[in-house]
């Protein structure tokens, strides 16, 4: 199996015009690349528009994207140059003294981290998806779980799972899909269901 | 939902799928909505497993990129190649680039001789001196004169521009055509004993006057 294969499909066909094909990149690498610039700046908010800021230079920079790295190396790197960026110019910019913070930083931080986009909904909702997916494993039999833990979590590949499962490569990639698939089915509810909150509260 | 086209997607979001059925699931995946809803809901749930704290797993990230990607131009634009009309070689740019490089290497020859020494002085190769060439059989430990000398040998002469040209031709004949690389080499061929010929005339010459 070609590693990278599908993301360099995914490529080639933003490279030929297709920003669909754009789209699915971001989803698949959004909560990375916000994690990953989490090193660089705390606040959630500022790192997403970071990210953001990422993903649209990558899109410019795509032509000349040749493929010789993988598409997650390449862009964690535009990521991490960007976030660099961004922290630097954030430096020089005057800083605006909060006059009456009080020396209870935590409060401090949480006003911090809750600015701009970050609702009280989106807050709960985050929460609630957490707990869903992770209620979704808990239920899971055994082996599919085992599956999906080691391709997530642990970064292994099918056939490496393969080998410490002791079964066929056909078998987890099977069990794989069998589990995504029962945590997706409560997913969807919580999505459908946090999204029509959301409509009534706005 | 096909159940076989999930288990493809599973598949290709873990870069497990073949490179041939990826093709075509990228390309059902760009257009088709509800499969790239899952495919983000399957990238919620590896965020969750590696418990990515700090993380909004609902932030409407895609969204803004897209929202702004919308205003670019599609990247095609920049990368797809030329009109095949527009790559199109005329008749006479062939002609035209053969003319340009024989002029050039015309222009290097004559460069060339006019590097060349002029007779007053030989062209011979400027290796380091060697030890005295003349052996004389010591004849003053036995009291007789001297019995022989060996033969002076005769210095290696190296023609340097004859090398530089040769090279020339060499690494410029895949950029010009048959017919003007025969000429030039021809004429290089008929240059190259006359020279030589002189250069030992030369060496001769001297050798008689020491």
């Amino acid at each position: 199996m070609s590693a990278d294969a599908s993301d360099l499909s995914l490529v080639r066909r933003v490279q030929r015009g297709d920003k669909g094909a754009f789209d699915a990149l971001v989803l698949k690498y959004q909560h990375k690349l916000v994690k990953l610039v989490m090193r660089y700046v705390r606040n959630p908010a500022e790192a997403e528009d970071i990210a953001q800021e990422a993903f649209i230079k990558a899109y410019r920079a795509l032509p000349q994207f040749r493929g010789d790295s993988a598409f997650y190396t390449w862009l964690y790197r535009i990521a991490i140059n960007t976030a660099k960026n961004a922290v630097v110019s954030r430096d020089r910019s005057p800083v605006e003294y909060d006059l009456d913070r009080n020396n209870n930083d935590e409060s401090y931080d949480m006003q911090g981290r809750m600015k701009d986009s970050e609702t009280p909904e989106g807050l709960v909702l985050t929460d609630e998806i957490r707990s869903t997916v992770n209620a979704a494993i808990d239920a899971l039999p055994e082996d599919l779980r085992t599956a999906i833990v080691l391709r997530e979590l642990e970064g292994l590949s099918y056939e490496e799972i393969a080998a410490a499962m002791d079964c066929p490569v056909g078998t987890v990639r099977s069990r794989i899909f069998r589990a995504r698939e029962a945590i997706d089915r409560r997913l969807r509810e919580v999505f459908e269901g946090g999204l029509g909150r959301a409509e009534e509260l706005g | 939902m096909n159940e076989e086209l999930d288990s493809q997607l599973s598949a290709m979001f873990d870069d497990e799928l073949p490179p041939a059925e990826c093709e075509l699931l990228a390309r059902r995946l760009s257009r088709d909505e509800n499969l790239k809803a899952r495919w983000g809901r399957y990238a919620i749930v590896g965020a969750v497993i590696r418990a990515e704290r700090g993380v909004r797993l609902n932030a409407p990230l895609a969204g803004r990129v897209n929202a702004v990607l919308l205003a670019e131009p599609a990247l095609a634009a920049h990368t797809a190649p030329r009109d095949r009309s527009a790559v199109r070689l005329h008749w006479w740019q062939p002609l035209a680039g053969a003319a340009v490089a024989a002029g050039v290497a015309a222009v290097s020859i004559l460069w060339l001789r006019g590097q060349v020494p002029s007779a007053g002085s030989p062209l011979v190769a400027q290796a380091t001196p060697a030890a005295p060439v003349t052996a004389l059989v010591p004849a003053a430990s036995s009291g007789q004169g001297e019995s022989y000398v060996v033969p002076r040998p005769k210095p290696a002469t190296v023609i340097v521009p004859s090398t530089e040209l040769a090279n020339y031709v060499v690494a410029h004949s895949m950029f010009s055509p048959p017919v003007a690389r025969r000429n030039l080499l021809s004429a290089f061929m008929t240059s190259e004993p006359a020279a030589a010929g002189a250069e030992e005339a030369q060496g001769d010459v001297k050798s008689i006057a020491r």
